[in-house]
């Protein structure tokens, strides 16, 4: 079963924060909320530059190892895009909450498990980004992320998008690539075992994926919508939702 | 140059303004000719050799010491037995029965590595607190690449009922099973513990790329470890092992951890924008200076132990620098380095 299911996300969905965003794709909702720029506090005070805090709590339980690595991932890729050098000596903090994660079917896995969790992570990329949108929080640029993994079946290789629990189990090799809006490659996470063309093939199809050409000629957009219907473009889906957000608040002009 | 010319010793500098200091290292402006070098004397890739020992804790059934230049970890490796009846959801397994041995190790927690980054092993780890994120993290890509790597197959933590092999060496306990047999009752073979190893590891001394080092002390360690050949007891109904007998681990492969910073010349540049401004430049194996200046690192994992280059992992993360043809090319260094581990591990 692939729930290809197009991504939601709604902004502003919690009053108390200067940014937040709801967002659910391929089983994960996630909510997220970004205050800042606040006071930091003073072991992370830095004289230059904000300090960039990233928190990721689970579905249920409290954060592990798993989660502080999420977080060291995410503070790393988040600090690039954020114009830290504009607010010096304060604190920029994004919180994520995961709030449904899709089931294996197959086996019942325990609730709390240390190793790394790669489908979870282009979720979390995409609602801190939204989040951070929704907060106005300078950034030089927006970034997509997207899962893939490769499967082996019968001598065939095939690559699966946003791949749900059990194809991550049975995949010889599980990818996260997280791309900027101007096409650099942000985050790149691979697990399993594959090789380079491999690795180069995944490279493709998460960058028609993450960043395919937003408004290019109306005949090109054409001929590649008729190629692959399937494939969500989630630089357009974070473009049409921040564009339906600004034209919901400034109805009232 | 007439401008009034300071002289500051070296660590002086260094201690200053650590990114210029290391940027006028690498861009020697006396002779452009001249290959970059970085502060501590080497190359831009050059790295630093690796020794390993193996078997060094008496009381360990594995262990190692690995040394990366002034970065020194030891790594124990401790076995111990888990009866199935403490397994919470256990699922019984039967021989030859095919079962996922993933997700036995995974679910069962068969294999639990520890990273402690010992106090005055580097300035800035403080007595007295919680572990850091940086242990947490070390901690939880090392147990990640234990699992996907499948390098412990689980057949060897688990303990039968019978002993393993049929009739070929169980001429001593031959009496008894035929007991069991005479008395009717048909007792199946069947999983009554698992091994469960306990990795842990120690930095002794930190000088930047904690990974590289911790990943090829866990593999030395494990590559050393034998464990106590274990029975079940059907009279006591416990397991016991063998003072004497031991049995090697098999460990599947070798995957080399190969990890490289990437310094830019602008500090705190603009980044982002696909092409960074200004040149970079990948330092690998970085130590602990470099690895605070640069935010942007690459690390690889390969394993060209069937002769053929297969990629274990890849983790890049902090920056835009490395695109894709960095990455490509990464794997021959990457592969470089395997064979250089390689020799050390012998």
């Amino acid at each position: 079963m692939t729930a290809t299911t197009a991504p939601k996300a709604a902004l502003g969905v919690l009053p108390r924060s200067d940014g937040s965003a709801k967002y659910s794709h391929a089983g994960y909702t996630l909510t997220a909320s970004v205050n800042g720029p606040i006071e930091a506090q003073r072991r992370d005070e830095h004289a230059y530059e904000a300090h960039v805090e990233v928190i990721v709590r689970p579905a249920a339980g409290v954060g592990g190892t798993r989660e502080r690595h999420l977080e060291s991932l995410l503070q790393s890729s988040l600090a690039q895009l954020i114009l830290v050098k504009n607010f010096p000596r304060s604190l920029i903090q994004v919180v994520l909450q995961i709030e449904d994660s899709p089931e294996n079917d197959y086996v019942n896995t325990k609730l709390v498990q240390a190793s790394l969790n790669f489908a979870i992570m282009p979720a979390l990329v995409q609602t801190a980004i939204l989040a951070l949108l929704s907060a106005g929080v300078p950034m030089r640029a927006t970034a997509t992320a997207t899962a893939v993994a490769v499967v082996h079946q019968d001598g065939a290789k095939k690559m699966v998008v946003d791949p749900s629990p059990r194809e991550v189990e049975t995949a010889s090799s599980v990818h996260v690539l997280a791309f900027t809006s101007h096409n650099g490659l942000l985050l790149a996470e691979s697990e399993g075992d594959f090789t380079v063309g491999e690795w180069d093939d995944v490279y493709e199809t998460a960058k028609e994926i993450c960043c395919r050409s937003t408004p290019a000629k109306e005949g090109t957009a054409m001929v590649l919508d008729d190629e692959e219907p399937s494939a969500t473009d989630m630089r357009q889906f974070l473009r049409s939702t921040m564009e339906s957000k600004v034209a919901a608040d400034l109805h009232w002009k | 140059m007439s401008a009034p010319t300071i002289k500051l010793p070296a660590p002086l500098f260094a201690r200053l303004s650590p990114h210029p200091f290391l940027l006028r290292n690498l861009t020697s402006a006396a002779d452009p000719s001249r290959p970059a070098t970085r502060t501590n004397g080497r190359g831009t890739q050059e790295t630093r050799p690796l020794h390993a020992k193996a078997s060094s804790l008496s009381h360990a059934h594995g262990s190692s010491l690995v040394r990366l230049g002034d970065t020194t970890v030891l790594c124990g490796v401790r076995g111990e037995v888990l009866p199935v009846e403490r397994v919470p959801l256990f699922r019984p397994v039967d021989r030859g029965g095919v079962g996922l041995g993933r997700g036995e190790l995974r679910d069962y927690d068969l294999l639990v590595p520890n990273i402690e980054l010992a106090t005055g092993s580097a300035p800035q780890f403080l007595p007295g607190v919680p572990p850091t994120a940086l242990a947490q993290t070390l901690s939880t890509r090392v147990y990640s690449l234990l699992h996907s790597t499948g390098m412990v197959g689980v057949e060897d933590l688990r303990v039968w009922s019978k002993p393993a092999g049929g009739g070929e060496d169980t001429e001593m306990e031959g009496a008894g099973e035929g007991q069991e047999e005479e008395e009717g009752v048909k007792e199946e073979d069947r999983v009554v513990a698992y091994w469960v190893l306990y990795i842990d590891l120690l930095f002794v001394s930190f000088d930047g790329n904690p990974f590289d080092a911790a990943w090829a002390a866990v593999v030395a360690a494990l590559r050393n470890t034998s464990l106590p050949v274990a029975r079940w007891d059907p009279e006591r109904e416990m397991v016991v092992c063998s003072r004497t007998e031991k049995r090697q681990l098999n460990v599947k492969g070798l995957p080399v951890a190969c990890t490289a910073a990437v310094f830019e010349e602008k500090e705190l540049g603009e980044v982002g924008t696909g092409v960074p401004e200004g040149r970079h430049w990948l330092l690998l194996d970085p130590d602990r200076l470099e690895e605070t200046l640069c935010r942007e690192a690459i690390t690889m994992v390969v394993d060209c132990s069937d002769g053929e280059t297969r990629i274990k992992s890849i983790e890049k993360q902090g920056g835009t620098a490395i695109g894709r043809e960095l990455v490509r090319g990464f794997a021959t260094i990457a592969e470089k380095r395997w064979k250089e581990v390689q020799g050390a591990m012998k």
